[in-house]
């Protein structure tokens, strides 16, 4: 191992270290997904890194597997984040701390959540069909003829 | 481990000063007005430029060198500005900018197609939607939990013990590969070129080296490795995309159900 290595595997694991903190200490959704993305930026290089020191494309190879899974936790973690900020009206993490055993306490302190903002519409969160008993609005019938 | 910490004063140092930058930086637990950010960059910076040189040894070039230390010290130093941000589109264009610098250590490690892709696939289209959901979804700027961090301090403790952990073991092993270098008769660069030999020549997959004469992370060979050792993984690949795309096309809200 040359000493050139250690110093792209300590850039590495500098990233994973970051995205790490970023995760664990940011509240907004999008700031933690961002934070897992440079995760795996510190793997990729570490990856890398490794397959220039066996003298290998293999390590270069997995990379192109880790940035096709990264574009797809991408896609589908926004798109879970855009359902959630739908049902809460907010992009804090907080929000959702409630999502436990009623009879567990809290991991982090009370106090400092989040406030869910209701929606204006009840009818918004439930699926497509309109609600036994609730005339359809205009709108609705406009678009369904 | 106690002769480790006594003997490498610098990069304790260096990991302290990194970890006070970043407490400084970090928006505190109550909503309150940014700090001056001049004090905590300057901790990183300093605690990342002891680090890097704290580790290893220099390249042997002095063009490479300074690529080294400009992508390097980039990179960690944008992370750091990307996780302490308190807005979020600031975030994701530091974020463009780790990944512009991460591309450029790809290139000094010789993975041109690689940093080219990562490139296209990052700063291209996972930066742009990223922008485009903070659109949609936090039209006013900074909110009040952005100004906010959850345990800063526990968690700056444990990310820079795990970064000591990882250091400590990469110096330490250096030292043992130092000492078996030594110990041959030949000088370090051909006896880890001898190493790379006998590990290539006892893996499993030959299509992954590359050919006589020709230099690592060319696109003829990552293509022979992918098309040929990792075929059936390149397929399961494009299956997950699809499944994934699918997945987020079902996902993802729809106008009808409720404004966005």
């Amino acid at each position: 191992m040359t000493g050139d290595v250690e110093r792209f595997l300590f850039v590495g694991a500098g990233l994973f270290v970051l995205g790490v903190l970023g995760f664990l200490t940011r509240r907004n959704l999008i700031m933690m997904i961002l934070s897992a993305e440079l995760m795996l930026h510190g793997v990729s290089l570490t990856l890398v890194t490794f397959g220039r020191m066996h003298g290998t494309n293999e390590g270069q190879a997995f990379t192109i597997f880790t940035l096709t899974v990264a574009a797809c936790e991408a896609g589908l973690a926004l798109a879970l984040v855009l359902n959630l900020y739908r049902k809460s009206h907010s992009l804090d993490i907080q929000v959702w701390s409630r999502l436990r055993e009623s009879d567990l306490p809290s991991p982090v302190s009370e106090g400092s959540g989040g406030t869910m903002i209701p929606p204006k519409n009840p009818y918004e969160d439930l699926p497509k069909l309109t609600p036994a008993g609730k005339r359809p609005t205009e709108a609705e019938s406009v678009r369904v003829g | 481990m106690s002769v480790w910490l006594q003997s490498h004063p610098v990069t304790i140092a260096g990991l302290i000063a990194w970890a006070l930058g970043i407490l400084w930086l970090m928006p505190g637990k109550q909503v309150s007005a940014a700090r001056n950010r001049i004090p905590g960059l300057v901790l990183a910076t300093a605690g990342i430029v002891a680090l890097s040189s704290s580790i290893g040894a220099a390249q042997p070039e002095f063009a490479s060198e300074v690529l080294f230390w400009l992508f390097a010290v980039g990179a960690l130093l944008c992370g750091v500005l990307m996780i302490t941000s308190r807005n979020p589109v600031y975030g994701a264009l530091w974020f463009a900018l780790v990944t512009l610098c991460t591309c450029g250590l790809f290139l000094l490690q010789q993975a041109p197609f690689l940093a080219a892709a990562t490139i296209i696939v990052y700063a291209g289209a996972v930066i742009v939607t990223f922008l485009f959901v903070i659109m949609l979804a936090q039209q006013g700027g900074a909110m009040g939990y952005d100004q906010q961090s959850r345990q800063s301090f526990p968690a700056t403790i444990a990310a820079f013990v795990l970064l000591g952990a990882v250091i400590m073991t990469l110096q330490i092993g250096s030292g043992k590969a130092a000492a078996v270098a030594g110990e041959g008769s030949s000088g370090a660069t051909t006896n880890v070129t001898a190493a790379s030999d006998a590990v290539s020549q006892t893996s499993g997959n030959p299509l992954s080296k590359p050919l006589e004469g020709q230099q690592l992370g060319t696109m003829k060979g990552l293509g022979r490795s992918l098309f040929g050792d990792y075929l059936f993984a390149v397929e399961l690949a494009g299956t997950l995309l699809l499944i994934a795309s699918i997945g987020a096309i079902a996902i993802a809200p729809r106008r009808e159900q409720g404004a966005i």
